[in-house]
C-alpha cells in the first residue's frame, strides 16, 4: 500500500548517514518539514493526549439520552454509542494505532534488511531460494492474508502486529538486497575478503553503515503502510476487541448506525488522524528520499 | 521482478518543452470516453415499475437456513414458512387463536378434534386432507422432528375417521394446542421419503396451502414469495412478498427512507433513535415476547469444561447482583429496553412473575460482596479480584455473538461492574455457528458465561418456561439446568385447564429458577420496527412486532398506501 | 519459445506453492476441520465419520493432502455449512462482481492517473506540478474505507440521490437491458469514486517520476537535437517509454487495488469477493474463506504475469533472450 517515489534499487550508494545534517536537510525540504511538524503533533497526541485526557473505557453515559450526542462545553468532540467522550478516545486510539504502526514497522524491517542482506551478501543458492520466498509474498495480496491470518489465529494486538510486520518485510528486503549487491562487488570487500575478514565482520563494518540510509527511509514509508494496514483490519472487525484504536472507532461508527444519524464527530476525527500521520510519514519519508536521490527533486 | 532504472535526471529547462495543449487534449479524451457512459447510466431513471409497488418488501440481517419446515432452526426461515404453510389454528392481530385450515376446534379431555374447512388445495392443485394432518403429526410426534416436537412429548396417536375430521389423542389434556404451530405438510410429497432423507431434504420448492407460493429464493440474497390466488382465506393485497439480505443496519436504514424496502422488523437501537424523527416513516417500539440474558454452565458431566466454582449459588447470586440491568437496558439497547428479571416477559400478561422486595436480585454490589464474603472468597489478588482459599481467582469467560452488538455492548458493561464486587469476566466474541455447537455441546461444554437471548415460539409460557427441563437437555436447554422439582411443576401446568390455578404453579416454577439464578435474564427487549408510509398502510402495531411476529396476519392486511 | 515457456512454468511454479500454502493454512492450523465445518449441527457419530471420508481427513497428511487437490481438479471448492451452498457456486458469482466493478475502476484509474501525471510531469517546477504533487500524496493517504463512509454519508444521508448499498435495486423489474445496465451503472458511481479518489495518486505519482526521469535522458537530448516537433517528442519518446516502470508498478499496485476492493465493498455491500471474505469471516466459515483466498491470489499471479509480457513486449531493449 506504499510505493516509491523513485527508489534507489541498483543505483549509486548512498554517502554514509551524518544523522544531524539529515535533519536540516529534511527541514529545508517544504514537504519535509511540514511531514515533520506533523510527526510531532501526532507523538504529542499519542504521548501526552492520554495522560492529560485519560479515556476510561467503562465510563459509559449515564442514560439513553446521552448517546452519539454532538460536541458540547462537556464533550468536546461529542458521545459515541456508549455516551462515552469522543476527543479521549480519540487521543487514546492515536496511541493504539501509532503503537501499532511502529511495531510492526520494527519487525518487518528487521526481518526485510536481515534477509535482503544475506541475500545479497551470499548471493548463490541461498539468494535464489530467500527471493523465491520473498517474491512470494510480494505477490500472495497483503489484505486477503492478512484477513484469513486474523480470522484463524485470532485478535489480539500481538497476533495483529505480526500479521501486520510480516507481511510487509518483502519490500525492505528486495531493496536491502539489491544495495548490498552492488556494495558487495566494491574493492574493500574483495579486500577484506582476502585479508581472511569473516563474513560477519565484514557486513557489519563494510555493508551495514552504507545501507542504514536506505532502510531508515524505506522504513518512514513502511510505518504508513502498517497504520493503514492496521486502521483496515480494526474497520473489518479483526482488531483487539479489548483495545481503541481509530480503525475500531470508525467499525464502531460503521455498525452501530453513526453515518445515518449524521454523527460526524464520530467518523470524521478518527479519520482525519489516519489521514493527518500517515501523510507524515509519507511526506518523510519521501523528502528523506529526495535528500538520498537529488534528481528526484525540483518540485517542492 | 524489474526495477525502475534511473539514469541522469530532467534540469528545470524541460517544462517548456511539452505542449500544453496535446496533454490536456489528451487528458480531456481519455476523461470522456470514461464519463460519458456513466454519465448516460446516471441519467437514467431509477428501475422501479408498477410491479413491484405491490410487494411488500422486508429487509433484514440474516439469511434464512432452509425452507425446510422440520429442520429449520431460524426465526428468519420461520416468517417465510409461515406464509406458504398453514396451520390449523392461526394467531390473529390480537394474538389469539383464530381458525384456520380446521374451521372448528374441539378439545374434550386428553383429546382434541379438528374439523376441517373446506376447497382447500395444496399449491400444485392436489386437494388437502385429513391424512395430510394426521401424516404431519406422526411425522413430527413419532420422529422428534424440529422445533415444534416439544409439544408432542404426551402425544398417543392422530386418527381420520374422514376427509375433513382429524382426532389426536394425547395421554393427558393438554393447556397449549400444538395445532397453533405445526405447519401442515403434503403428505404426497413426503411420505414417499425416508426419516434420514427429510432431514437432509433442501425443500427448495416448497408446497404448502399458504396464501403465498414460493416464487425464488437467491442464496445469501433474498427470498420471495407470490399470492395465491387460490387461498382459501381473503386473499391478501400484496401481489407477493421479499425478504432481502443487508450486511449493514445503517445501508438497510437508508434504503429504507429511499423507498427500496417497505419495512424493517429489526432496528438496532441506535439506528431507530435517527429514524424516529423522519416523517416519511412510522417507527414502533412495540413490547416484545423476547428477552436477552446472561446464561451459566451449570453442567455437571464429567467432561465439562466449566468452571466449578459457578456451581456454587452464592456466587451466581452475586454476579446477579452485580449485573445492572437499567444500566444494560439504558446504554447497551439506548433505552429501548426494560430490566429483566424472571424468565417470562412481561408481555404474557397475568402469568408474568415479578420479584418484590429483598426477593429482587440486581444491581446491589453490597449484597454481592456480603455474599462473597460470606462464601469464603475473601482473599484478593493485586488487581481486586478475588480467589478462593486455594490461591484460584473469580475469573470467569464469557462469551457473545460478534454480530448482535447489543450483547457485546452487554457483556461489556457487565465485565465493568462485576470487576466492582472483584469477580473478573474475560470477553471474547464468537461468530453464531460458534456460539450454537459451544453452548449446546452436551458433553463436554467448553464455555462460562454467554450472553445471548430467547423470543418465545408461541403466546403461552410454556415455550419459555419450557427451556431449562432437564428433558430439554440436548434441546433448548442451552445452560444445562437440571431441577426435578422444576420438572414436575412444568409437568403440571402443561395439563392443568384451570386458569387460575395453572398461574399459581407458573409463578411457583418462575421464582424457584429465578433464584437459582442459572439465567440471569438482563432485560426485556422492546421490537423497533419502522415501515415507509408512503409504501403500504393498514398495518397494525401488535406486541411483538408488526411482521416478525406469531401473528403473520399483516401480510395478509396490508394495503397499498393511497389506494 | 523457452523463455515464455520458463516464465510459464514459473507462473505455474507460483499457483502450486499458493495452493501449498492455502492447505497449510486452513486445514492443519485451525485444529479440528470437523468441529468447523459440521458448525451447530449436532451430528451423530456416523455422520462425522461420513464427514471425515469426504473431506479426506481420515487418511495421513499426504493423502489428505492429494484429496485437496484433487478436488481443486474437478472445480469442487468445498462446501458452506453456514451459507448452505457450494463454495463454488458462491464465489464464482461474487467474482463476476468484482470483476465488474474492478475493471471500470482501473479504466479509470489508470486512463486519468497517467493523464494527470503527464500533465504534471510537462510542468514540472511550476505550481500546478507543485500542487499535483501534494495533492497527490494527501489523497494516497487516504484511508479508503474511510472515504467510503464520506461518501455514504454525502450522497446517502445528507445530500442524497446515488444508490449507496448493493449491485441494483432490490426487487426492481426491468423492461429491457438498458435499464438493467444503468442500474448497475448508477451502483457503481460511487464505489468508484472511492477507488478512483485514493487511486489516481498513485498513477500520478508514477508517471510523472517516470517521465521526468526519461525526459532527462540522452536519448531525448537527442530527438531535441534532430528537430523533432514537440509532440513527437512527448508522445513517441517520452512517454513510451516513461510508460514502462508504470507497468511495472501497476503489478504493486494490484496489491493495493485488491486490498481497496475489499474495502469499497465492505462500505457498500457490493456482492462481490471482498464482501464475501468479510462475510465469511465474520461467520468463520473456513471453506468460503479459505476459496476467496486462493482464487484472490492466484487471480493476482495471473495478473502479474500479464503485466510482466506487456513489459517485455513494450520495452525495445529487452532482447528475446532475456
Amino acid at each position: 500500500m506504499t510505493f516509491d517515489l523513485g527508489a534507489t534499487d541498483g543505483g549509486a550508494v548512498a554517502a554514509p548517514p551524518r544523522r544531524t545534517s539529515n535533519l536540516r536537510l529534511l527541514w529545508r525540504d517544504r514537504l519535509g518539514r511540514t511531514g515533520l511538524i506533523l510527526l510531532a503533533i501526532s507523538a504529542l497526541m499519542a504521548i501526552l493526549g492520554p495522560i492529560v485526557f485519560p479515556f476510561d473505557p467503562a465510563q459509559v453515559g449515564a442514560n439513553s439520552a446521552s448517546i452519539l450526542q454532538p460536541p458540547s462545553l462537556t464533550y468536546w468532540l461529542g458521545t459515541d454509542e456508549l455516551g462515552r467522550d469522543v476527543f479521549s478516545e480519540f487521543l487514546a486510539g492515536a496511541r493504539i494505532s501509532l503503537f501499532v504502526g511502529l511495531m510492526a514497522t520494527l519487525i518487518s524491517t528487521i526481518i526485510g534488511a536481515g534477509v535482503g542482506v544475506i541475500s545479497g551478501y551470499f548471493m548463490g543458492p541461498v539468494d535464489g531460494g530467500l527471493m523465491s520466498m520473498t517474491d512470494f509474498f510480494l505477490v500472495v495480496p497483503a489484505l486477503p492474508l492478512m484477513i484469513a491470518l486474523g480470522a484463524i489465529f485470532g485478535q489480539n494486538l500481538l497476533i495483529i502486529i505480526l500479521v501486520i510486520g510480516f507481511l510487509s518485510w518483502p519490500r525492505t528486503a528486495r531493496i536491502v538486497r539489491s544495495q548490498t549487491l552492488s556494495l558487495r562487488q566494491r574493492q574493500y570487500v574483495a579486500r577484506a575478503k582476502s585479508l581472511g575478514a569473516s563474513d560477519f565482520r565484514i557486513i557489519r563494518k563494510n555493508i551495514a553503515p552504507h545501507v542504514m540510509q536506505l532502510i531508515v527511509a524505506n522504513t518512514i514509508l513502511v510505518v504508513a503502510g502498517c497504520i493503514l494496514a492496521e486502521a483496515t483490519l480494526s474497520f473489518i472487525g479483526l482488531g483487539d476487541p479489548d483495545r481503541i484504536s481509530w480503525g475500531s472507532m470508525l467499525h464502531f461508527a460503521f455498525v452501530s448506525g453513526a453515518i445515518g444519524r449524521g454523527a460526524w464527530w464520530y467518523f470524521l476525527p478518527p479519520g482525519l488522524g489516519i489521514l493527518l500521520v500517515v501523510l507524515a510519514f509519507t511526506l518523510v519519508g519521501h523528502a528523506f528520499e529526495r535528500i538520498d536521490n537529488p534528481r528526484l527533486r525540483g518540485s517542492a | 521482478m524489474v526495477s525502475m532504472q534511473t539514469s541522469s535526471g530532467p534540469s528545470d529547462a524541460q517544462h517548456g518543452l511539452v505542449s500544453r495543449r496535446s496533454v490536456l487534449r489528451a487528458a480531456l479524451l481519455s476523461s470522456a470516453f470514461i464519463a460519458a457512459p456513466a454519465l448516460l447510466a446516471a441519467c437514467a431513471p431509477p428501475t422501479t415499475t408498477v410491479a413491484t409497488n405491490k410487494i411488500f418488501r422486508v429487509g433484514w440481517k440474516s439469511d434464512i437456513d432452509t425452507l425446510n419446515p422440520l429442520t429449520t432452526v431460524t426465526t428468519e426461515a420461520v416468517e417465510v414458512q409461515s406464509l406458504i404453510y398453514d396451520t390449523l389454528m392461526a394467531y390473529g392481530l390480537d394474538l389469539k387463536p383464530e381458525p384456520s385450515l380446521a374451521a372448528s376446534t374441539v378439545a374434550a379431555g386428553a383429546t382434541i378434534t379438528y374439523t376441517l374447512r373446506d376447497g382447500v388445495t395444496w399449491h400444485d392443485g392436489t386437494a388437502f386432507t385429513s391424512d395430510d394432518v394426521v401424516y404431519t403429526f406422526d411425522l413430527i410426534a413419532k420422529n422428534a422432528l424440529g422445533v415444534n416436537a416439544q409439544y408432542f412429548s404426551d402425544y398417543v396417536s392422530a386418527a381420520a375417521p374422514d376427509a375433513k375430521t382429524v382426532v389426536v389423542t394425547f395421554k393427558r389434556p393438554q393447556a397449549f394446542d400444538p395445532g397453533l404451530v405445526v405447519p401442515i405438510m403434503p403428505k404426497h410429497i413426503w411420505s414417499s421419503q425416508s426419516v434420514d432423507q427429510i432431514q437432509k431434504a433442501a425443500n427448495d420448492k416448497p408446497i404448502g396451502t399458504g396464501p403465498f407460493t414460493f416464487k425464488e429464493r437467491k442464496q445469501g440474497q433474498s427470498v420471495s414469495v407470490t399470492r395465491n390466488e387460490k387461498w382459501w382465506g381473503d386473499k391478501p393485497a400484496a401481489a407477493g412478498a421479499s425478504w432481502t439480505v443487508y450486511t449493514n443496519d445503517d445501508l438497510m436504514a437508508q434504503a429504507l427512507k429511499n423507498g427500496e424496502i417497505d419495512i424493517i422488523p429489526q432496528v438496532p437501537p441506535t439506528v431507530f433513535t435517527g429514524l424516529q424523527g423522519e416523517t416519511t416513516l412510522t417507527s414502533e417500539s412495540l413490547d416484545s415476547f423476547s428477552f436477552h440474558h446472561i446464561g451459566i454452565n451449570l453442567s455437571q458431566v464429567p467432561g465439562s469444561k466449566g468452571n466449578p466454582l459457578l456451581l456454587d449459588k452464592g456466587v451466581r447470586q452475586a454476579l446477579g447482583y452485580a449485573l445492572d440491568r437499567k444500566q444494560i437496558a439504558e446504554i447497551a439497547y439506548a433505552g429501548f429496553a426494560s430490566p429483566g428479571g424472571s424468565i417470562l416477559t412481561p408481555s404474557l400478561g397475568d402469568f408474568y412473575y415479578e420479584p418484590t422486595g429483598d426477593a429482587v436480585i440486581d444491581n446491589n454490589p453490597e449484597k454481592a460482596n456480603a455474599l462473597l464474603d460470606a462464601a469464603g472468597y475473601t482473599a484478593k489478588d493485586g488487581d481486586g479480584i478475588r480467589q478462593t482459599k486455594d490461591g484460584k481467582p473469580l475469573a470467569f469467560r464469557i462469551i457473545a455473538i460478534s454480530t448482535t452488538s447489543t450483547d457485546v455492548r452487554t457483556a461489556q458493561l457487565f465485565q465493568a461492574t462485576a470487576a466492582k464486587v472483584g469477580i473478573k469476566l474475560d470477553f471474547a466474541t464468537v461468530d453464531s455457528d460458534t456460539m450454537a455447537s459451544t453452548v449446546y455441546n452436551v458433553e463436554a461444554p467448553d464455555w462460562d458465561i454467554f450472553v445471548w437471548g430467547w423470543d418465545s415460539g408461541v403466546n403461552d409460557p410454556c415455550y419459555l418456561l419450557g427451556v431449562p427441563l432437564t428433558s430439554q437437555i440436548g434441546g433448548n436447554n442451552d445452560v444445562f439446568y437440571s431441577n426435578p422439582a422444576y420438572d414436575a411443576l412444568y409437568d403440571q401446568q402443561a395439563t392443568e385447564l384451570d386458569h387460575a390455578k395453572r398461574v399459581a404453579i407458573v409463578m411457583q416454577m418462575q421464582q424457584m429458577f429465578y433464584e437459582d439464578c442459572g439465567y440471569l435474564v438482563a432485560v426485556y427487549i422492546k421490537k423497533l420496527q419502522s415501515y415507509g408510509n408512503a409504501g403500504w398502510a393498514n398495518l397494525t402495531a401488535v406486541p411483538g412486532g408488526i411482521i416478525f411476529n406469531f401473528t403473520r396476519d399483516n401480510y395478509l392486511k396490508a394495503t397499498p398506501a393511497g389506494s | 519459445m523457452p523463455p515464455l515457456l520458463r516464465r510459464v512454468l514459473v507462473l505455474c511454479a507460483s499457483i502450486f506453492a499458493v495452493l501449498t500454502f492455502n492447505f497449510f493454512l486452513f486445514h492443519i492450523i485451525p485444529g479440528d476441520p470437523i468441529r468447523l465445518i459440521a458448525r451447530s449441527q449436532r451430528l451423530d457419530p456416523e455422520a462425522v465419520a461420513r464427514l471425515r471420508t469426504t473431506y479426506g481427513l481420515d487418511g495421513s497428511l499426504p493423502e489428505q493432502y492429494g484429496k485437496y487437490l484433487s478436488n481443486l481438479a474437478h472445480g469442487d471448492l468445498g462446501y458452506s455449512f453456514s451459507l448452505h451452498e457450494n463454495v463454488a457456486d458462491i464465489v464464482g458469482r461474487a467474482l463476476l462482481n468484482t470483476l465488474i466493478l474492478l475493471t471500470v475502476s482501473t479504466l479509470i484509474v489508470v486512463l486519468v492517473g497517467i493523464a494527470i501525471g503527464v500533465f504534471a510531469g510537462s510542468r514540472q517546477g511550476t505550481r500546478s506540478d507543485s500542487t499535483t504533487v501534494v495533492t497527490s500524496l494527501v489523497f494516497w493517504s487516504l484511508p479508503t474505507f474511510w472515504v467510503g463512509m464520506l461518501l455514504v454519508f454525502i450522497f446517502g444521508v445528507w445530500i442524497g440521490g446515488l444508490p449507496i448499498s448493493g449491485i441494483t435495486t432490490p426487487n426492481a423489474v426491468y423492461g429491457n437491458w438498458f435499464q438493467y445496465i444503468s442500474d448497475i451503472g448508477r451502483h457503481l458511481i460511487l464505489p468508484t469514486l472511492t477507488l478512483a479518489i485514493v487511486d489516481i495518486a498513485f498513477f500520478v505519482i508514477i508517471t510523472r517520476t517516470s517521465l521526468l526521469e526519461v525526459m532527462g535522458e540522452d536519448y531525448m537530448l537527442t530527438a531535441r537535437g534532430k528537430g523533432l516537433s514537440r509532440r513527437t517528442m512527448v508522445w513517441k519518446h517520452a512517454t513510451r517509454n516513461a510508460l514502462l516502470p508504470v507497468v511495472t508498478a501497476s503489478v504493486l499496485y494490484i496489491s493495493a487495488l485488491v486490498a481497496g476492493a475489499i474495502q469499497v465493498e465492505v462500505v457498500f455491500s457490493w456482492p462481490g469477493m471482498g464482501l464475501l471474505m468479510y462475510n465469511s469471516v465474520m461467520a468463520r466459515d473456513y471453506p468460503t474463506l479459505e476459496a476467496c483466498f486462493l482464487l484472490t491470489s492466484v487471480a493476482v499471479l495471473v495478473a502479474n504475469f500479464c503485466a510482466d509480457l506487456i513489459y517485455r513486449r513494450l520495452d525495445p531493449r529487452v532482447t528475446v533472450g532475456t
